[in-house]
């Protein structure tokens, strides 16, 4: 039975095995991606026959339960979507596709590792695979600087990440004697005079996801990053890592450190205010269109977080909801973004410029994300902040509910730019042809985030066991 | 049958999206008849609606996320009936009258009737969830439509106009989520929540404020109003007709479907306030129209000073005040997209100006379209007889009692709109048309002696178009009809406006 459970990550690992090796033998340059797409599917369908299981294995190295399904579900589906997405500008960009695709495979691994593990090494394994991976996706433009840039400086700043979580680990290791997380919980809530130990380990330990989910002040690489690595890169790492990161902090913090909740969840209330007020304002005066969706998804964590301040179970439903909805929304925008850069590389906001005209159904879509962006119905986006704000104002945090919907107008200011070069000015950009697997991408992406609103009953009650998973434990 | 009128228009703008952008005049007919389709079914359920009954009529409702309590859930009532007739008739007359658009008018007309969908949502929705769904919903298209087919400061105007109404829609966002926690029913039903849910004042204050921002952009109330001159005067007139008539309307109709029957003790305690913002709606509205030389500018601040009477009959928190409140905004939407499709199309296209100062003497150059410009203005500064004195009457009659020394200084407000409406019509429609071309021609044809001769023929412009007159046409009846037969409207009003008080606590 305890292969069945950890079956998705055994194809995921095979899968990207199988990529590594089409990239050296195979000849025909489409197998490493349809191979990689083909692990993907094979992971979600892995995954169906564990719906509604709840169980531990070796230790609680790894656990399945609805929250881990959530979140393996939600990367499996980022990496198949980034494949096709990826396609056309890997083969413009003379990205090597073997090693691409693998490395997005192991990515997506990390990440499965990280959601369905209730101990911190497992965790800490997960998260190491993830960002390895990453170090080497960002860098994959080889001939531009500002990849090159991109990979280092993630490296830097993830060796350092990876430095705190590790300190603040072995601090809270040190009281508790033990890394599962439940075990922690036991020793942090019998508050013997170590309390402090734990309250400092923790925050060393904030600190280190802070810093991988881009929340201001720990923000400083994710521009950088997020503009200089590859496209899809950039996508795989917005949508898939932070999710990743926030599933972490979920397990680690609403179980192990949920005695502690007094000491976080104000701390997360100020990064949360934080993160979206910096985001947005810097997002404002962007030039570039991957900078300025950079500064975006420093903003969108920061909606993210409000989940985090509230505590409560629809809070932490409101993330998980507002996750799955943001993946489409970044996967259909960095489609375009992809798309339009095989005509004109630098990747401008100009570049959107007459898209309205020049092929309509895409401008469209694009108005879709950047209303569920903004946070305006029928979208999911929409839904997503509704059930944040709802669950801050359940939780008489009012004040963060309205911090939260006038940040949602200020954005306006920058994701309508998009939507007014597109629409309202009278030069065009030249666009290259639109490729199948962008096609692909921005329909589905597009037709999700209206679905999504519009019959969101089956994935609500979904959310409504996956959040019972992480109910705060004090 | 709501369900039909709703969504008619978005399959409308869905089949347009499908047509060839090559044919224009089919995607014009296309757009007018699926706007048509709401006028019938309005005009049937005109028919069947029970004036006799307090509560919703039509209703339908069905579960749709019931997790967290939200249905879909339609109804109208004697509140709500009225402004969906007027915001079908308008939207069609919209269309007609954007028959002159040229450009992207396969965009224009999906545009038109997704914003239709959205105006007509909001007039029937009554769960809140819904209801701020369509509030959104027509932000979208009403961006575009003043983006693309907006005057040369468009762009401007589209995103200030789309920020400020957004961030008034989502702080009252919060208020509803807040009330949503304060009634403590687990349910986003409107008419559950106003009935059942016992709110301690306190609570009222400060879900009363949320929501008031939210609606207060809308109307505009002073000191929200800043962008609204530059949304009315850079839409194109199709757009302007609709803001003005429709989207105003939104905001006050918040006031009458939410924070009234849901938060009484809070409407009380904000009357006074209400009022006094009215008035100075009122007043400064008027007082800025009369400083315009732009003609739609000129209107455009007469709205913000029409929509003050509203806030006053809804202060008085009166049956005569709060009948008289939804009269104004019925009569205004009306009135308002005449003056907006004269204004910016009927004169404009033919003097291509909209400056007061450089347009005379349009009786003798145009009579037939001057004389309707005169209706309208009459039918805008309150001349009896017509609907907009009969809405302010009502308002200030019945408002007199409590809000004595606020009628007095409304009435000041009357007298300034009158004012400013017949200024504008000495300027622009009286005035020696021949002698001004004689003028002219003596100018620029010097020494020549026959120039007085012809010169009336050289300045007569082409007077109105059988489409034009077909816009207009609706208008004015409804205009003469509501003005000399009041009670057919108050018929529908009263019932729903007795309830109404009644729940308030029996004023």
């Amino acid at each position: 039975m305890q292969w069945q459970m950890i079956l998705p990550e055994i194809l995921l690992a095979a899968g990207g095995l199988a990529v590594v090796a089409a990239g050296v033998m195979g000849r025909r340059r489409e197998t490493p991606a349809a191979l990689a797409a083909a692990t993907f599917v094979a992971a979600l369908v892995a995954l169906w026959p564990l719906r509604g299981i709840t169980a531990e294995a070796w230790w609680g190295m790894l656990v399945v339960d609805s929250f881990a399904l959530f979140f393996k579900a939600l990367f499996a589906l980022t990496g198949l979507l980034v494949v096709p997405l990826a396609h056309a500008y890997v083969e413009r960009r003379g990205i090597h596709a073997g090693e691409f695709y693998a490395l997005i495979v192991f990515a997506v691994l990390g990440m499965s590792m990280m959601a369905s593990s209730r101990d911190l090494l497992m965790i800490y394994l997960g998260l190491e695979l993830l960002s390895i991976g990453s170090y080497v996706l960002a860098g994959m433009l080889k001939d531009d600087d500002r990849s090159l840039e991109a990979s280092l400086k993630y490296f830097l700043v993830g060796a350092m990440t990876s430095a705190l979580l590790l300190f603040g680990l072995s601090l809270v290791y040190g009281i508790s004697g033990s890394t599962h997380v439940e075990a922690i919980r036991r020793a942090v809530s019998a508050g013997d005079g170590w309390r402090g130990v734990a309250v400092a380990g923790m925050w060393f330990m904030l600190a280190g996801f802070g810093f991988k989910v881009a929340a201001v002040p720990f923000h400083m690489w994710a521009p950088d990053v997020y503009h200089g690595a590859p496209t899809p890169v950039a996508a795989l790492l917005i949508a898939g890592s932070e999710a990743a990161a926030f599933s972490a902090i979920l397990r680690v913090f609403t179980t192990g450190f949920g005695p502690l909740a007094n000491y976080w969840q104000a701390v997360f209330a100020v990064l949360a205010v934080a993160t979206m007020t910096y985001g947005n304002a810097a997002a404002l005066v962007q030039t570039s269109a991957k900078r300025m969706m950079a500064y975006s998804a420093i903003a969108q964590a920061g909606y993210v977080l409000v989940g985090l301040a509230v505590g409560t179970p629809e809070g932490f439903g409101a993330m998980l909801y507002y996750l799955l909805a943001y993946l489409f929304m970044v996967v259909g925008t960095f489609a375009v973004i992809a798309w339009l850069s095989l005509a004109r590389p630098e990747e401008m906001l100009d570049d959107f410029e007459g898209l309205g005209r020049s092929v309509p159904w895409v401008a469209a879509a694009v108005v879709i994300f950047m209303i569920s962006f903004i946070g305006i119905p029928p979208t999911a986006g929409f839904l997503g902040k509704f059930y944040l704000i709802r669950a801050a104002v359940s939780a008489d945090m009012v004040w963060l509910a309205v911090v939260m919907v006038v940040n949602s107008a200020i954005s306006a200011g920058y994701y309508y730019s998009i939507v007014r070069r597109m629409y309202l000015t009278d030069r065009s950009a030249t666009v290259a042809a639109l490729p199948p697997g962008t096609s692909l991408v921005v329909g589905l992406a597009a037709a999700a985030t209206v679905l999504l609103m519009l019959f969101p009953q089956p994935i609500i009650e979904w959310l409504g066991s996956a959040q019972q998973v992480v109910a705060l434990l004090r | 049958m709501l369900s039909l009128l709703i969504f008619t228009p978005l399959i409308g703008s869905l089949v347009i999206a499908l047509l060839p952008r090559e044919n224009k005049d089919l995607l014009r007919r296309v757009a007018l008849l699926f706007s048509l389709v709401p006028v019938a079914l309005v005009a049937i359920m005109w028919a069947r609606y029970d004036t006799a009954a307090e509560g919703m009529q039509f209703v339908e409702r069905i579960p749709w996320i019931p997790a967290v309590g939200i249905q879909y859930f339609l109804g109208v009532d004697g509140i709500s009936f009225p402004m969906l007739a007027v915001t079908a008739l308008v939207t069609t007359l919209a269309i007609l009258a954007s028959f002159n658009i040229q450009e992207r008018v396969k965009e224009f007309m999906a545009l038109m009737l997704l914003l239709e969908t959205g105006m007509l949502g909001v007039f029937v929705a009554l769960d809140y969830f819904l209801f701020y769904i369509f509030w959104e919903v027509v932000l979208v298209p009403m961006y575009f439509i003043i983006g693309i087919w907006g005057g040369p400061r468009r762009e401007y105007a589209a995103i200030k106009f789309f920020i400020y109404t957004l961030l008034g829609s989502v702080v009252m966002l919060v208020g509803i989520l807040a009330l949503y926690f304060q009634s403590g029913l687990g349910t986003f039903d409107m008419l559950a929540i106003a009935e059942q849910a016992r709110l301690n004042p306190t609570a009222q204050y400060w879900i009363f404020l949320l929501l008031f921002f939210g609606f207060a952009v809308k109307v505009p109330i002073f000191p929200f109003h800043t962008w609204l001159p530059d949304a009315h005067v850079e839409a194109p007139t199709g757009g302007s007709m609709l803001l003005a008539g429709v989207l105003l309307k939104m905001g006050t109709y918040g006031f009458y479907r939410i924070s009234y029957p849901t938060l009484p003790d809070a409407a009380k305690a904000f009357a006074i306030v209400m009022g006094v913002l009215g008035v100075i709606n009122i007043i400064y509205g008027a007082l800025v129209a009369m400083a315009q030389k732009d003609f739609k500018k000129m209107v455009a601040y007469s709205s913000i000073s029409h929509m003050g009477f509203v806030l006053l009959g809804l202060a008085a928190m009166t049956p005569m005040s709060m009948a008289g409140g939804l009269f104004v905004m019925i009569s205004h939407g009306l009135i308002s997209p005449m003056m907006f499709f004269f204004a910016g199309t009927v004169i404009y296209e033919r003097t291509h100006t909209r400056m007061l100062p450089e347009m005379s003497a349009l009786f003798t150059k145009m009579p037939v379209a001057a004389t309707l410009l005169a209706f309208a203005a009459f039918a805008n500064l309150g001349l009896p007889g017509l609907s907009g004195f009969a809405g302010e009457f009502f308002t200030l009659t019945g408002a007199f009692e409590p809000l004595t020394s606020l009628v007095a200084v409304a009435v000041l407000g009357m007298v300034l709109t009158a004012a400013y409406h017949l200024m504008m019509m000495r300027q622009i429609l009286m005035g020696d048309a021949t002698a001004e071309a004689a003028g002219h021609a003596a100018a620029h044809a010097h020494g020549h002696g026959a120039a007085g001769h012809g010169a009336l023929a050289a300045v007569r412009l082409p007077d109105l178009t059988l489409r034009e007159a077909i816009v207009s046409a609706p208008l004015m009846v409804s205009i003469v009809l509501f003005g000399v037969a009041p009670s057919i409207l108050l018929r529908i009003f009263n019932p729903s406006i007795q309830a109404l008080l009644s729940r308030m606590g029996g004023l």
